[in-house]
Parts: C-alpha cells; sequence; structure tokens
C-alpha cells in the first residue's frame, strides 16, 4: 500500500526507539547513546523496536531479557553490543539478535529501517503465552465465580489487608521491580510489598553481577579506580574520572527529576570536561537551585541518619551525613595537594546531590593541582561510590541498608532516594577481575 | 438546528442513558458500574442541554465526574474485592430490587400519559443562567457563597476529627505518622 | 445572539486546529529541549520528526496485557481527544469566529477539565498494570486537588463580564486585560494547566519514576494518541488562557485571529518551557499546597475581583 510505504519511509529517518539493558562495562557507553539524534531511549519496552543488550549479562539474568523481548511490539529486534564481554547463556534464547559493535547509532538506525520496511523479520516470542492463571470455573469449594465477590481467586494468592495506617486497610501488593527498572541502578531487583504507594516492605536485594562469570576482560575498560587498588595511577586521571563519574549520575538523576533536556547537557558536560573547570559546575549548581531539583524535588526525602552509616565507608551517601570519611584523607599524596574532605549534615537526598557537585568541582581542582604526582597502592581506594577494596565495594555495604531506609516511603520518594544513593552494582565485577589478575 | 437532527441527538442520548443505566446493575466489575452510571448521567445532562437548561446539563456532568471517580475508589476501598478484579454480583435482594425498579419505572412512564399538561409555550430565556440563579437563591446569593465555603471547612474539618487517629497519629505520640507494622517504631 | 457554526464546519474546524495544534506543541517541546540541552538546533530534522515519531508509532503493533479492561483502554485516549476538541470549540477567534458559544461556556469548559479525571483513570486502570494503576490514583489525587483552584480562578474572570460566556468574558476586556485586573489569576490558572495535562514538573501520572506511568503499557496507535490527546489538552488550555486572561482577540494593528494565535503560543510556550526547566514535584506537596494555599489564594482572588466590582 502506498500509506504503509510512506509511513515506513518517514519512520526510518526517525531517532530509533530503543530498550537498552546495560550490563557490565557498558553503563557509560549506553548512557552516551543519549547524546545522538539517531537514537531515543525509552523507559519501557512497550514503546521500544530494538533491545539493545550490552556488555556482559549474568545468567540468573536471562529470564528477564527474555520477558523484555517478549514485551516489546512488533516490528521488533534485538541488538548485542558486546564491549568486550564473554557471550552469556541469554544468548542462546535470542537466535536472531543482530550482533553490533561500531557506529552503534547508525547501525541501530539501519536495522531499525530494515524492520519498518519489512526487509527484516520481526522476531517471534520467546516465552509461551500462557495464562499464568487459567479460570477454571466453579470449584467443588466455591472456587470461582459465585457469591458476591465472586468467591476465591485461582492461582493468585488472596490480597492480605495491611495493618491498620490511619484508619484504612489497604491491600498489600507483593511487586518486583527491577532488574532493568530505568531508574534503578542496572541489576538492582527490589522485592516490595506496597500498600497503596507506600513500600512496606521490601526484601535485601542480591547484587547477581557480583559472582557471575560475565566479567568485563578488556583490560583499558577497568576503571582508574580499580586499577589503583594494585597500581599506581596519575591523581590527576584518578580525580577526573571521579568528576566524570559524578557528573555522569547527576545526567541520570536529572532525567529522574523530568528534567531530560538539563541532563543532557549535564551529560554532554561529563563526556568533555577537563581539569580545572570547575567554575562552569558553579553555574550549574545555580541552574539546578533555580529548577527545584534541590528544592521541592529532594529536599527532606530519604533522610539517612549518620548513626546507621557509621564505618561502612559509604563515600558521598555517608559524608552528606556528616561522616567524615574519606580514605584519601589518610594519603600523603592528597594531604600534599591540600585535600579535605567536604560534609554535608543533613543526610538528605538534596544533601547528597550537592555532596557530589562540591565534590566534583573539588576533585577538578585537585586534577589541576596534581601535576605528575600518583597514588599510593594500598588496597584500598576512594571510588566515586565509596570505599572500594579488593573484597568488598561499597553497594555491598549499602544493601543491605536499603530494607530500612525505604521502609514506609512514598514510591516517588523512594525512587529519588535510590538516584540519590548512586548504588553501582557492577563495580563489583571489576574486583574480581583484578584478584584473577593478580593470582594469575 | 434543525428538529431531525435534535430529535436524532435526543434519542441516541435517551436510549443510551437507559442501556448504560441497565449496564450498571448488569456488569460483573465495580469499576465498570461507576463509568456506566457516568455515561448515564452524561445522557442525561445532555438532555438538558437540549431542553434549554445548560447550566444545569453542563453543571451535572461537571459534578459527576468528580464523584463518579471517588465512588469507584471508594468501592475499591471499602468492598473485599481486591483491587475491584474479581468479578462481583453488584445488586442485593434481586427480586424486590427487580420488582420495585419496574413499579417505579412504570409509575413515572405513565405521567405524561395521564397528566394534562399546559399549553404554554415558554420562551427561551435570554439570561436562563442568571434566571435561574435568581430562582433558586433570590436575594440570599451571598449567603450561599459563604455557606458553601463554611460547608467545605466543615467537612474538612469534621473527616480530620472524625479519623481514628487524626492525620498523623495520637497527638500524645507526638503526631507521628503510625508505623507500617503496629508495634513497630515509625520512622521519625 | 448565541452562535454555533454547524456540526460539520465545526468538527472541521475544531480538528484542523488541534492537529495544527499537537504538531506545534511537538515541535515547541523538541526546540525548547534542544535549547536547553545546549545542543544546535537542525531545523529540518527539528520540524521532520514528530511526523517521523508517529508514523513509527503508527507501524508499531498495539500491544495487549493479561484481562485488560479492553473497551475503557480503547475509550480512554479518545475521550481525552473529545474533550480537549470540546475545550477548543470554546475559544472565540474573534468576536463572531466562533465554533461554539453557549450561555454557560465557563461551565462547558470545567466539565471537560473535570472528565479529564476519568480519562486519565480509565487509562491507567484499564492495562492491569502496577506502575499504570499507581499514575492513575496519583492522577485521581492531583485533579481532584486542582479542581476547586481552577474552578475559582476561572470564575473569577467571569465577574467583570458579569456572564459565564465565553465570547463576554472576552469582550469585557476590550478596556483592560483580566491579567491585569486579577495578578493573581494567570499564574494560577497556569500552575493549574500544567497539572491537567500533567506536564512537566506535575507529570505524575506518567512519570519517569513509574516507567511511564498510565502509558506504561501503551504501544503503536495507542501510545500516539495518548500523547496527541495530551498536546491537545495543553493546546486548549493555552487557547483558553489566552482567551480568559489575555484579552483573546483585542489587540493593536493585526487582526483578532492573529492575537490569538499569538496569545495562544506564548502560553503554550510558558507550558511547555516549565517541563525543561522544573523540577519534578511531590505528590504529597502538591495536594498539599493546592488545598492549603492555592483554594484561599483563590477564593481571595474571586473575593478582591468582586469587591472591586461592587
Amino acid at each position: 500500500m502506498g500509506l504503509k510505504r510512506t509511513l515506513a519511509t518517514l519512520a526510518a529517518g526517525a531517532p530509533t526507539p530503543v530498550f537498552a539493558a546495560a550490563g557490565l562495562g557498558a553503563g557509560a557507553q549506553v548512557q552516551d547513546l543519549r547524546l545522538h539524534h539517531q537514537v531515543r531511549l525509552v523507559d519501557t519496552p512497550s514503546a521500544a523496536s530494538i533491545l539493545l543488550v550490552a556488555g556482559g549479562i549474568p545468567d540468573s539474568l536471562a529470564q528477564s531479557l527474555s520477558r523484555l523481548h517478549d514485551t516489546m511490539p512488533h516490528p521488533r529486534c534485538t541488538a548485542w553490543w558486546p564491549l568486550g564481554a564473554l557471550p552469556g547463556l541469554w544468548l542462546a534464547n535470542f537466535p536472531h539478535h543482530v550482533a553490533i559493535d561500531h557506529n552503534i547509532p547508525e547501525r541501530l538506525r539501519a536495522i531499525h529501517g530494515e524492520l519498518v520496511n519489512g526487509q527484516r523479520p520481526s522476531e517471534p516470542p520467546m516465552l509461551a503465552d500462557e495464562d499464568p492463571a487459567p479460570w477454571r470455573g466453579i470449584g467443588p469449594y466455591g472456587q470461582g465465580g459465585t457469591g458476591m465477590t465472586g468467591g476465591t481467586p485461582y492461582g493468585r494468592p488472596m490480597a492480605e489487608l495491611g495493618p491498620d495506617r490511619d484508619g484504612l486497610r489497604l491491600d498489600v501488593l507483593p511487586l518486583n521491580v527491577g532488574p532493568f527498572f530505568p531508574r534503578f541502578p542496572a541489576g538492582l531487583t527490589l522485592e516490595l510489598k506496597l500498600a497503596g504507594d507506600v513500600i512496606v516492605e521490601t526484601g535485601i536485594p542480591v547484587n547477581l553481577f557480583r559472582d557471575s562469570d560475565q566479567r568485563n576482560l578488556r583490560g583499558d575498560k577497568i576503571s582508574p579506580f580499580t586499577r589503583a587498588l594494585s597500581e599506581p595511577v596519575l591523581v590527576s586521571e584518578l580525580e577526573l574520572a571521579r568528576a566524570r563519574a559524578h557528573l555522569r549520575w547527576l545526567a541520570n538523576a536529572l532525567v529522574a527529576c523530568e528534567l531530560r533536556s538539563l541532563g543532557l547537557r549535564v551529560l554532554r558536560l561529563a563526556t568533555t570536561i577537563g581539569s580545572g573547570e570547575g567554575d562552569s559546575l558553579h553555574s550549574l549548581q545555580r541552574v539546578l537551585g533555580w529548577t527545584q531539583a534541590l528544592g521541592w524535588s529532594t529536599k527532606g526525602v530519604g533522610r539517612v541518619g549518620a548513626d546507621k552509616l557509621v564505618g561502612l565507608g559509604l563515600g558521598p551517601v555517608a559524608r552528606a551525613s556528616g561522616l567524615a570519611e574519606d580514605v584519601r584523607a589518610e594519603d600523603g599524596v592528597y594531604r600534599d595537594l591540600g585535600f579535605e574532605p567536604i560534609v554535608q549534615s543533613e543526610g538528605d537526598a538534596a544533601a547528597r546531590w550537592r555532596q557530589r557537585l562540591a565534590e566534583a568541582v573539588q576533585s577538578l581542582a585537585l586534577a589541576a593541582r596534581a601535576g605528575d604526582r600518583l597514588t599510593d597502592p594500598g588496597g584500598v581506594v576512594e571510588s566515586p561510590h565509596g570505599r572500594l577494596e579488593r573484597t568488598t565495594t561499597p553497594a555491598d555495604r549499602l544493601l543491605p541498608l536499603l530494607p530500612g531506609l525505604l521502609h514506609e516511603m512514598e514510591w516517588g520518594d523512594a525512587v529519588t532516594t535510590l538516584v540519590s544513593l548512586d548504588l553501582n552494582l557492577q563495580e563489583t565485577a571489576a574486583v574480581e577481575v583484578v584478584d584473577a589478575e593478580a593470582v594469575a | 438546528m434543525n428538529g431531525l437532527l435534535t430529535d436524532a441527538i435526543f434519542w441516541v442520548f435517551a436510549i443510551g442513558s437507559v442501556i448504560t443505566a441497565f449496564r450498571v446493575f448488569r456488569t460483573d466489575s465495580m469499576m465498570r458500574a461507576a463509568f456506566y452510571l457516568l455515561a448515564s448521567f452524561a445522557g442525561v445532562g445532555g438532555i438538558l442541554v437540549l431542553l434549554g437548561a445548560e447550566f444545569l446539563g453542563m453543571v451535572l456532568i461537571l459534578m459527576m465526574a468528580g464523584e463518579m471517580l471517588i465512588m469507584a475508589i471508594v468501592m475499591v476501598m471499602f468492598m473485599m474485592n481486591p483491587a475491584g478484579l474479581n468479578p462481583m454480583w453488584m445488586v442485593h435482594q434481586h427480586r424486590i430490587a427487580v420488582a420495585a425498579g419496574l413499579v417505579s419505572f412504570f409509575a413515572l412512564a405513565s405521567v405524561p400519559f395521564l397528566v394534562d399538561f399546559p399549553d404554554r409555550p415558554a420562551l427561551r430565556p435570554e439570561e436562563a443562567t442568571a434566571e435561574l440563579g435568581t430562582e433558586l437563591l433570590g436575594d440570599s446569593m451571598l449567603v450561599f457563597q459563604t455557606a458553601g465555603v463554611a460547608l467545605l471547612s466543615t467537612m474538612v474539618g469534621a473527616i480530620a476529627i472524625a479519623n481514628r487517629n487524626g492525620r498523623f497519629g495520637e497527638a500524645e505520640d507526638g503526631s507521628q505518622e503510625p508505623a507500617a507494622e503496629p508495634g513497630t517504631e515509625s520512622r521519625p | 445572539m448565541r452562535d454555533y457554526a454547524s456540526p460539520g464546519v465545526a468538527i472541521l474546524v475544531v480538528g484542523s486546529a488541534l492537529l495544527a495544534g499537537v504538531y506545534a506543541v511537538a515541535v515547541i517541546d523538541r526546540m525548547i529541549g534542544v535549547l536547553v540541552a545546549g545542543q544546535g538546533p537542525s531545523w529540518g530534522r527539528l520540524l521532520a520528526e514528530p511526523v517521523r515519531s508517529s508514523a513509527v508509532l503508527a507501524l508499531q503493533q498495539r500491544r495487549t496485557t493479561e484481562r485488560p479492561d479492553a473497551p475503557g483502554w480503547a475509550l480512554a485516549p479518545a475521550l481525552f481527544a473529545g474533550l480537549a476538541a470540546v475545550a477548543l470549540a470554546l475559544v472565540p477567534l474573534s468576536r463572531d469566529l466562533v465554533a461554539a458559544d453557549p450561555a454557560t461556556g465557563f461551565v462547558v469548559f470545567s466539565a471537560a477539565i473535570a472528565m479529564v479525571m476519568i480519562a486519565v483513570y480509565l487509562h491507567g486502570w484499564s492495562p492491569n498494570s502496577a506502575f499504570a494503576l499507581h499514575g492513575a490514583y496519583r492522577y485521581g489525587a492531583q485533579a481532584l486537588s486542582f479542581q476547586m483552584p481552577f474552578l475559582l480562578a476561572m470564575l473569577a474572570t467571569a465577574l467583570p463580564a458579569q456572564s459565564l460566556s465565553i465570547v463576554d468574558i472576552v469582550n469585557a476586556q476590550e478596556s483592560l486585560w483580566n491579567v491585569v485586573r486579577q495578578p493573581a489569576g494567570l499564574p494560577l490558572y497556569l500552575v493549574v494547566g500544567v497539572a491537567v495535562s500533567f506536564w512537566g514538573p506535575l507529570n505524575l501520572a506518567d512519570g519517569a519514576d513509574l516507567a511511564g506511568g498510565t502509558s506504561v503499557e501503551d504501544s503503536g496507535l495507542a501510545r500516539l494518541l495518548w500523547a496527541a490527546a495530551r498536546a491537545a489538552m495543553l493546546v486548549a488550555i493555552a487557547a483558553m488562557g489566552a482567551s480568559v486572561f489575555l484579552g483573546g482577540w483585542w489587540g493593536p494593528w493585526l487582526p483578532g485571529a492573529a492575537w490569538v494565535i499569538v496569545k495562544t503560543t506564548a502560553l503554550l510556550i510558558v507550558l511547555i518551557a516549565s517541563g525543561h526547566l522544573l523540577a519534578r514535584v511531590r505528590i504529597q506537596q502538591f495536594v498539599l499546597i493546592s488545598w492549603v494555599l492555592l483554594i484561599p489564594l483563590a477564593l481571595l482572588n474571586v473575593f478582591v475581583s468582586g469587591a472591586l466590582l461592587l
């Protein structure tokens, strides 16, 4: 039909809607795709045409990828961007996938063009289309279909009524969110119980990346913080990487605050900023103040008391609650450069935002002053997320605190809090690479 | 507008209202029952507009939108029907309800046939809303405005007082939001 | 005295105005987004992108979920778009050019805005999905909270005109625009306008923290129609605000219709820019501010305007 062909021609030139599942070693690369106009990263696979799987995916997440794939509407395709990772078990479920490794935005657009033009067939569903709770009619004990409220439903657990909070007993809804929820760090799965919009219970999340063998094996992708665990690294390189990491976090956090365009601006800054350019961050902080991202959006949300964080080495999260814990303070090289840990006192999400911005400014200034100084490899490094050691990462220590933190929080506030905590579940695998190399 | 179009629209609204009203009781979903009722009211509002009572018709739709939404939400809240997803039977005392419905329908439907309506053609009012207001409220317009605001404050206050623990828990406990599990500490 | 265009003409005019408005919203949104993001605008691409993205959605399959309320799911975007059309039909282009001029135009507009609650709630309830339902309930709380400030803010504009008809309200602004007579009215109206179409900082129904909220399970034409309906409602709100606060067709040099378009575009830019420049508002805060601050403010606005008239 002429109409279909016109639509196909128009659609081939549009930004490709892509749902990205970023695995090990792929976070920053996938985030950079936002800067290209050929690709549009969407929040839900229902809006996507291409499922982009990047980096290493542990086998435990394979089922989630299949479910994401089947949620996409036709015409659909899966693209795999290895980024140095080994192929995993999940690849066996995706026989029609396309492997891409360079010029990603253009390749994605080309695949999308083939899909809409009919040159590439849409991928068939992976999971069987079976009803999880098929209707079994009326049962012998009154199940199904009769009585005032239709009897007891088959299949699903009957909703329990929650305790009486304010005169109203609400049904409690068990809900699993993740592992590729767009506002959460990749790999985070929360098993929640919601009463209305309030979280009444959370299970302690498990870090599925931790013991996976999907390590990112390409040496140049290992972050400078992991390298600094075992070898001397230029202080300027380390601090510049820290500032960039904080800005990348800010770009994601702004999307969660419905400030997408500002997030793009910050992302571009994160990719181009150099040492000593801290002044541009001052104007950024002023702008953030006007937009109320540091105001009504995050003020008073997710307060964490210092008593819960003592000794855990949680980096900016701890320092925003008033604890002056920083591994760099004990390093002679940093003391020579006049390093003093920055500390805030409120401990809420706004304080954590301000903390990371201030630390980015500080890091850029340090990077400019550092010259040729090298760090002292001592097996402990201050990463942008906290105290990184060979055997434990900041995320390992922060995950057990989540249930207490998110208890009785409204959902929007919970997302704001999680975003402000800057969890990185993928730091852990890098540690094991270092171990393997040290052992080998 | 020509008479044929008016008649057609009238019949669409009238028949639509009756059918959706019937569906309120025959559907097995609480949500749909509330929205079918809204559709029925919207049909009645349309007929009121056709009769020249624009204000009444539009205010009916305006009020019913909010009311039906609240009714749907409150039904889900208070019925032992999780999230309103279980199919359920919408009526109590089925036979009596049918009998009462039929009796009232025939009683009301016989009115146009049995009553002697006066043969006074009414003039289409120029300022229908103003005339309606004067008719209803007369010289007490300001009193009713003030009473409206006072009623709103009273409703809000009554709910706050009637709430067992108040909005933020017992005052002796420092007005803290009660904990999600009774007996545990609530977050500060 | 009360003019109504014939139904065929009205549908044509309002329909094309809505289409043009939806396109304008898409272009302005992208333009402001590009400016805020600091990228150089490529005009050709910017102007073609809404059409191209619509083509992508038109070719996508419309998916379904497990046991949705299918009639409700299909009805919601259509209802929303219809309400936007009703609201836009009330906006006069000049003293004699209006699709519909009922004597109670203000009430019709308010009824259309009230029914938006139903459309959004249906849209969230129907897919039988957790995030969608959450967005629907949030919008219910949001909408019930802003109804009163909205009605009161607009009511104050009817006082100088002593009539509920939109044409009369615009006529009464010949000497002085309502934005000058009632300075609190327009900011209040704009806040509520952003809330009705759940745009930007008040996008709690389709928010980023719900991965798309009521639209999380939408795909294909359903997604396209919902986005178009939202944009259409934004246009209707901007157009109505331009009429009752900014004097509608009154203005020197240009013909009346041109002024209406200029003023509507100005308000559209303000409304759309809020989505790029203001951070997300928390639902508890919005409900609190709405009941505790906005209602008294709107009441004060009405009383002061009324007192000035006496």
